[in-house]
């Protein structure tokens, strides 16, 4: 599966850069997820739920390690997620670039899913994915013009 | 009853009442003291190393009695038997693996069993699976036929060093020379994709051991009880005679069900023996698109040589052909596809070879057609697009083409599935189509009807294509008949039956020669108890093969009968009739003897035997034919299409189908019916989709379509009776026949109805959203 598109967050890059790596903002703004935790200086362990069509909530123990950092243009991200509906992984590569006062962000993931997620749960996969992770860019901007407007993360 | 009554009678099927009602034993209806139930827990990988797998936590979860990995299966732990070995066919390659019970190192398609719990109840046992920790390391899939090929390509079975399973080249004559005469040649690339049986009863095993009588009693969905009782009872160190494997009523075969062993035929017996508890495991249907084996796919590389009348002068054949991440069925699949793909054709020259590849894809054996219709499509669209490239009529250019009645037994010159040369024994396939095209009206609808209705800017269409099915293949089967006291005669015979009506034939093969009304004979199929020798219900063989070994041993009592009642009665045999359920003295009908009466007889006293008496109106018998015999027949297909939305609706649907003598003319047309239902649902609405990981993306009957009855139309049958010289009935098969050739005169019908717009099918499975894009490519092609 690619996900791939990009996104307009109204902020300089530095900003944008540091919430995307926020442990914390992740766990608030990422739909599904019941917690998330750097584990170390390119490792994330988490877990997250996901619905699917007939597969309500299926949890999937989520580690995502960075494999290259160019900070703040580029990150590559590791992502493997397995849980008892089947599994996730692949890779997914982000690029942020100052537009004007805020910062453009292209990134593209390819995803292999597996197992009864994958099964029975196709014909929605691809929607769902791209809903869930719209839903999360719009939250980390609200968040980003949150703490632009001077709050707390 | 008269003798030579029951015959090609519509007798209604004996079996009816009891399923109607109810009453029908399944295996799921198996419930026994005590017994607890079995899952699996099954790859999400395709393809991986399997390198750890923990089952603690499942162990201790309450109401969980064990959990086995393969670590814990021992010596017990071994890959099944090869069943069918390659035939002796010069400068073959075959690369045997077969399946394992569970996955002890590494991972070769999704749904490859890793585990087994067995708990209290089928919800513990399922929650358990979800406590086993499982650790894969994931490694590429092999999904693509072509690219399995490349050298670079990641290794289902890297002892082979390829991908490659077999390799069969077959030929007859010199295709070159045909060649070089053709006036015309057409080549095509044709894909046929992989399907489920979807029987409408899922796997499913009970085993039960009674350690006291040392006795294993199995309940399975097999089709062929008889080897699972002789591969058990090795397995596991019994005698045969200490297993007794029952196949009760099955809702369906199709052919995956005579695959052996299935790890869940070889585990729960096993694990029923060490907890000395009665066990039970029912595949549920999500299970069934990873753990049952499936339909095959194939690439086929073809092109057909044709002289400027429309004469066959030669076709060459190169296909791939999708055997999943095992091969235990050997070539039996794609060597159906390379004889079958001749049909009822005069083809002198002959040019075939197909390659074999392992995928890490579940695996293929036979389903129902068993690769036939694949060879059937290839024929059948190369004749129609000969037949429009020479402005030459598409029923015309088969009449041209066909094997003629005088010429049988026919030599194709290649060996076929039975490892027999492929010898047609009878037909009269210009019959065939000759009535096919008068029942559908062809001449009608191609000259007035298609081209009134397209100036009214409807889009119909019509298909007609022939068949060959070789049926009724070896080894053999066996029957016992006994004539009881009570004047029931009992037929047991090792076949399983899976609906076919066998309850119903065969009594009605015994009736026919004992005289007797066709629901005093009681038969038993598929209990090991009750006959002990025999292969399967596969290739469409039942009423042939066992059939004719009912027939012989009702012959043998019958002759009993007439040797006990002749000095009873006082006259000689030759004096003796049979009917009504007794034996009389022709012409003399109150001179008679019941059948009851005289099996009583016939266990003698102590001082009324003479040396050599065998008790008993009882006779066992066998028949294992020489080779198999060619079934064959014409499809005849109307449709209407809507070219905006590629609805197709299949308005009218002929067979006219030559399975020999027909035994009862309904079960003869239900199977038809039923193939039919199959191969529209193989052609326009069943495909198994793999993702490049293997991943198979549509394991739901709510993404994988089987036809409805609104889809399938009643079949309009007609019978065609050339007899087998090949067995005493003059029977052929016919369980297979309506899946055969409905891909292909299906994609005739829709590419006729859209003809003008450019869209030629050279693939099956089609469906609304496919047929859509090729209209759409054909428009945008034209404009």
């Amino acid at each position: 599966m690619i996900v791939e598109g990009n996104h307009f967050f109204p902020g300089p890059r530095e900003v944008v850069w540091a919430l995307l790596l926020d442990p914390a903002v992740l766990a608030k703004t990422m739909p599904g997820t019941a917690s998330i935790a750097r584990v170390g200086d390119d490792r994330y362990e988490g877990t997250m739920a996901m619905g699917i069509g007939p597969i309500t909530a299926a949890m999937f123990d989520v580690v995502i390690t960075m494999t290259d950092r160019a900070e703040p243009e580029h990150y590559t991200m590791q992502i493997e997620g397995r849980g008892k509906f089947g599994f996730t992984r692949g890779k997914a590569a982000v690029t942020l670039a100052s537009e004007g006062a805020g910062t453009s962000m292209h990134y593209q993931a390819d995803l292999v899913v597996g197992g009864k997620i994958a099964a029975v749960g196709q014909r929605l996969l691809d929607s769902v994915s791209k809903l869930m992770l719209r839903q999360g860019l719009d939250a980390m901007t609200r968040e980003l013009e949150h703490r632009l407007a001077g709050g707390a993360a | 009853m008269i003798l030579g009554s029951y015959m090609g009678r519509r007798v209604l099927r004996l079996e009816d009442a009891k399923l109607l009602t109810g009453r029908a034993l399944f295996v799921d209806d198996v419930e026994l003291p005590g017994m607890l139930h079995v899952a699996f827990l099954r790859s999400d990988d395709a393809h991986g190393l399997l390198r750890s797998i923990d089952a603690t936590a499942a162990r201790e979860r309450p109401g969980v009695h064990a959990v086995y990995t393969a670590a814990d299966l021992g010596d017990y732990w071994q890959p099944g038997p090869l069943l069918v070995p390659p035939p002796p066919v010069p400068g073959l390659i075959f690369n045997a693996a077969t399946q394992v019970p569970l996955v002890r190192d590494r991972i070769r398609h999704c749904g490859e069993p890793l585990a087994m719990v067995v708990a209290e109840s089928r919800y513990i046992a399922e929650d358990a699976l979800e406590d086993i920790v499982v650790d894969v390391e994931p490694l590429p899939a092999v999904a693509d036929l072509e690219a399995a090929l490349l050298p670079d390509a990641p290794l289902v079975h890297e002892q082979f060093g390829t991908n490659l399973a077999a390799q069969v080249h077959q030929c007859k004559g010199d295709y070159a020379s045909a060649r070089t005469a053709a006036a015309l040649l057409v080549a095509r690339r044709f894909l046929y994709d992989r399907g489920a049986s979807a029987a409408i009863e899922n796997r499913g095993v009970v085993a039960s051991w009674d350690a006291r009588a040392g006795e294993l009693t199995v309940w399975d969905t097999t089709q062929a009880p008889i080897p699972i009782r002789n591969g058990l009872a090795s397995m596991l160190g019994l005698g045969e005679s200490q297993v007794r494997v029952i196949a009760p009523f099955i809702g369906g075969g199709f052919g995956p069900k005579i695959m052996m062993f299935y790890p869940e035929e070889v585990l729960l017996p096993w694990a029923a023996m060490r907890l000395g508890r009665a066990l039970k495991w029912i595949e549920d249907r999500r299970e069934n698109f990873y753990a049952t084996t499936q339909e095959r796919g194939q690439i086929h590389d073809a092109e057909l040589a044709v002289s400027r009348d429309g004469r066959i002068l030669g076709v060459r054949d190169s296909f791939l052909h999708d055997t999943g991440a095992y091969d235990p069925y050997g070539l039996t699949v794609p060597i159906n596809s390379q004889c079958t793909l001749l049909g009822p054709y005069v083809v002198p020259h002959y040019d075939s070879e197909f390659k074999a590849v392992f995928t890490n894809r579940p695996i293929v054996t036979p389903v129902r057609g068993a690769g036939r219709q694949h060879g059937v499509f290839v024929m059948e669209r190369l004749l129609d697009l000969a037949a429009r490239e020479l402005g030459i009529d598409r029923v015309e250019i088969r009449r041209r083409n066909y094997i003629q009645p005088d010429a049988f037994p026919y030599d194709h010159e290649i060996l076929f599935q039975d490892f027999r040369p492929l010898v047609y024994d009878s037909g009269n396939y210009p019959a065939a189509l000759e009535k096919a095209a008068l029942m559908i009206g062809y001449e009608d609808f191609v000259r007035e009807e298609q081209p009134r209705l397209r100036r009214e800017g409807r889009h119909v269409g019509i298909g007609v294509v022939s068949y060959i099915e070789g049926t009724g293949i070896g080894p053999y089967e066996g029957a016992r008949v006994t004539v009881e006291p009570s004047g029931m005669v009992r037929v047991a015979t090792g076949v399983g039956t899976q609906g076919q009506g066998h309850f119903t034939t065969f009594a009605q093969l015994v009736a026919e020669q004992l005289g007797v009304e066709v629901t005093s004979v009681q038969v038993t199929t598929g209990d090991t108890r009750d006959f002990s020798w025999g292969t399967g219900t596969f290739a469409s063989r039942g009423a042939v093969v066992a059939g004719s070994a009912c027939h012989a041993a009702a012959l043998k009592v019958r002759a009993k009968v007439l040797a006990l009642a002749a000095p009873l009665l006082g006259v000689p045999e030759g004096a003796l009739e049979l009917g009504n359920g007794r034996v009389s003295v022709r012409g003399f009908p109150e001179r008679s003897l019941g059948l009851g009466e005289l099996a009583r007889k016939a266990n003698p006293l102590r001082g009324a035997v003479t040396p050599g008496t065998e008790p008993g109106l009882e006779a066992t018998a066998y028949f294992g034919p020489d080779r198999g015999n060619a079934a064959s027949g014409v499809h005849a297909m109307r449709v209407e299409v809507d070219p905006d939305t590629a609805e197709v609706k299949i308005t009218r649907y002929v067979v006219v189908h030559d399975c020999g003598t027909v035994i009862n003319p309904m079960v003869v047309e239900a199977q038809v019916q039923g193939g039919v239902a199959h191969g529209i649902g193989n052609a326009f609405y069943e495909r198994l989709v793999f993702d490049d990981n293997g991943q198979l993306m549509n394991a739901s009957f709510m993404d994988y379509l089987l036809p409805t009855a609104l889809d399938v139309p009643t079949v309009e049958l007609a019978h065609i009776e050339t007899p087998s010289p090949l067995n005493p009935l003059g029977a052929k098969g016919v369980g297979e026949a309506g899946a055969i050739p409905t891909g292909a005169a299906f994609a005739q019908a829709v590419e006729d109805a859209l003809s003008g717009t450019g869209v030629e099918i050279t693939e099956i499975p089609l469906s609304p959203s496919r047929l859509y894009e090729l209209i759409a490519r054909a428009r945008g092609g034209a404009g």
